[in-house]
């Protein structure tokens, strides 16, 4: 904190010298998060506040190779698993067609002329990032191949919930992975990821189909 | 002849995501394709109408652009996109291209700022003054390469916030810039994804593009609309036009593609 002061108090200096440098972590996140702060004119609060980051977000954005600390690691699995709820019915695997169409859907909540775009619920759009049926193509490859994914582990119960968890939660097995946390977030809700569930576990699923 | 030059542009276009990345050498399937909108970029007809508006006196001023300092002096344009953004000392400020041109035709030509901002991304109903005078400036570095300096303690600012906002996970997806570029190879559904920590991929990225003509929206887009664009995707507010936040990814972001040469407007999906 003190070196923090130090450098604020002697970057005038500097720059009058012609030595001008990298700012420290601390200066680099202050000057950051004003602009990040800044960054949306006009916008309601409602939606700008979703530019404001939770412990978690700001324990997962490590800067270039720097790598999560075991204790860091540890908090995020915890927080994460403290987090998860289940839907009322207690039941986990759902309906895989409508899963199937959640999967497709990359739609919802994006905001356009600080309006959040009319829609009854958001898409799950898990094929952005993942395959799931192996005969559809139109798929991407951000997160692993998903194709067979019951076919490969069943569909007891300790597989469901694992699966359950991990969509709302993926945080909670492995910490800051690039998947997002769906349910924790409520962007999907409790009952669409049973669907979801089923749609990667039931073995009648395009997902696992030979 | 013309209805065959738009089909053949047409299925070169759907080509360009497969292609962007696609490293290839004399063996790349790719490469005609890519030759083919090399000669054929919708794109001029951008660079040409920034090129009348650059030099028309408009605004209740009745002022051209040829007073605007882009960093190399005033109406200087060869070369100044290669060194942007950079510090500008009137208005204390790391501008990029579009901050620069908003500061210029406010203060030099005395339009409204409110309406340029309006009119800043085109849309079916109305044409974007500012996508093409990008078109224009981008063009005269043409050949040249990418050069972005900090040598102003606000472009040392300016970079490490880029940094460190490229890499800030928020919003209601846990995503930052670096979930989706930060490997080699990937893909949201087949649209590949530039890894931008890889220097080779950043110098071909940056630049061709932005500006770039974009296939699907039939328009030239802009830096600017880029990241708007990315941060719409992420479930953000709609992004300040020409906020400090975007000029500080376009710093980080440019910067990482010294060394390439420049050939704008790009071509894109």
């Amino acid at each position: 904190m003190k070196s923090a002061k130090l450098a604020l108090l002697c970057a005038p200096a500097l720059v009058a010298l012609g030595c001008a440098s990298f700012p420290d972590q601390t200066t680099t996140r202050t000057i950051a998060e004003k602009m990040v702060s800044e960054a949306y004119p006009g916008m309601p609060a409602a939606l700008t506040q979703r530019s404001a980051q939770d412990n978690e977000q700001r324990t997962c954005s490590k800067i270039g190779d720097a790598k999560l600390t075991s204790q860091e690691a540890a908090a995020v699995v915890q927080s994460s698993r403290a987090a998860i709820k289940y839907p009322a019915s207690g039941k986990l695997a759902g309906d895989w067609k409508v899963g199937a169409k959640l999967a497709y859907d990359g739609g919802g909540s994006r905001i356009v002329g600080g309006k959040v775009e009319p829609r009854k619920e958001n898409g799950g759009s898990c094929s952005n990032c993942h395959v799931l049926d192996p005969r559809e193509t139109n798929a991407g490859n951000v997160g692993p191949s998903l194709a067979g994914y019951g076919a490969q582990r069943g569909n007891s119960d300790a597989i469901v919930k694992y699966t359950y968890e991990k969509l709302y939660d993926a945080w909670a097995y492995f910490p800051c992975s690039n998947m997002p946390r769906m349910g924790h977030s409520g962007y999907l809700t409790p009952e669409q990821i049973t669907h979801v569930v089923a749609y990667l576990t039931d073995p009648t699923s395009p997902v696992n189909r030979k | 002849m013309s209805e065959i030059r738009r089909s053949i542009a047409a299925i070169a276009l759907a080509c360009v995501s497969a292609m962007a990345f696609a490293q290839g050498g004399a063996g790349d399937p790719l490469a005609v394709g890519r030759q083919m909108l090399a000669e054929d970029n919708p794109g001029e007809l951008w660079v040409d109408r920034g090129k009348t508006l650059f030099h028309q006196k408009r605004g209740p001023r009745n002022a051209t652009l040829e007073k605007c300092d882009f960093g190399l002096g005033p109406g200087k344009l060869e070369g100044a996109f290669a060194q942007l953004p950079r510090y500008f000392a009137d208005t204390d400020k790391v501008q990029d291209l579009e901050s620069r041109l908003l500061t210029c035709m406010v203060e030099q030509q005395g339009l409204q700022r409110e309406e340029i901002i309006k009119t800043r991304f085109s849309n079916l109903d109305r044409r974007s003054d500012m996508e093409a005078l990008v078109s224009f400036i981008g063009s005269r570095s043409n050949g040249m390469k990418m050069d972005v300096r900090l040598s102003h303690q606000k472009e040392y600012d300016m970079f490490k916030a880029g940094e460190y906002i490229f890499y800030r996970r928020n919003g209601p997806l846990d995503f930052s810039c670096a979930t989706c570029h930060t490997e080699d190879g990937k893909r949201i559904r087949l649209q590949d994804l530039p890894n931008m920590t890889e220097s080779k991929q950043m110098q071909a990225v940056v630049a061709t593009a932005w500006p770039a003509y974009r296939g699907t929206h039939s328009t030239v887009r802009t830096m600017q609309h880029r990241l708007y664009d990315c941060n719409w995707q992420m479930r953000l507010p709609d992004l300040g036009f020409t906020s400090d936040m975007s000029v500080a990814l376009t710093t980080y972001l440019n910067r990482s593609g010294n060394g390439g040469v420049i050939q704008l407007p790009g071509v894109r999906r």
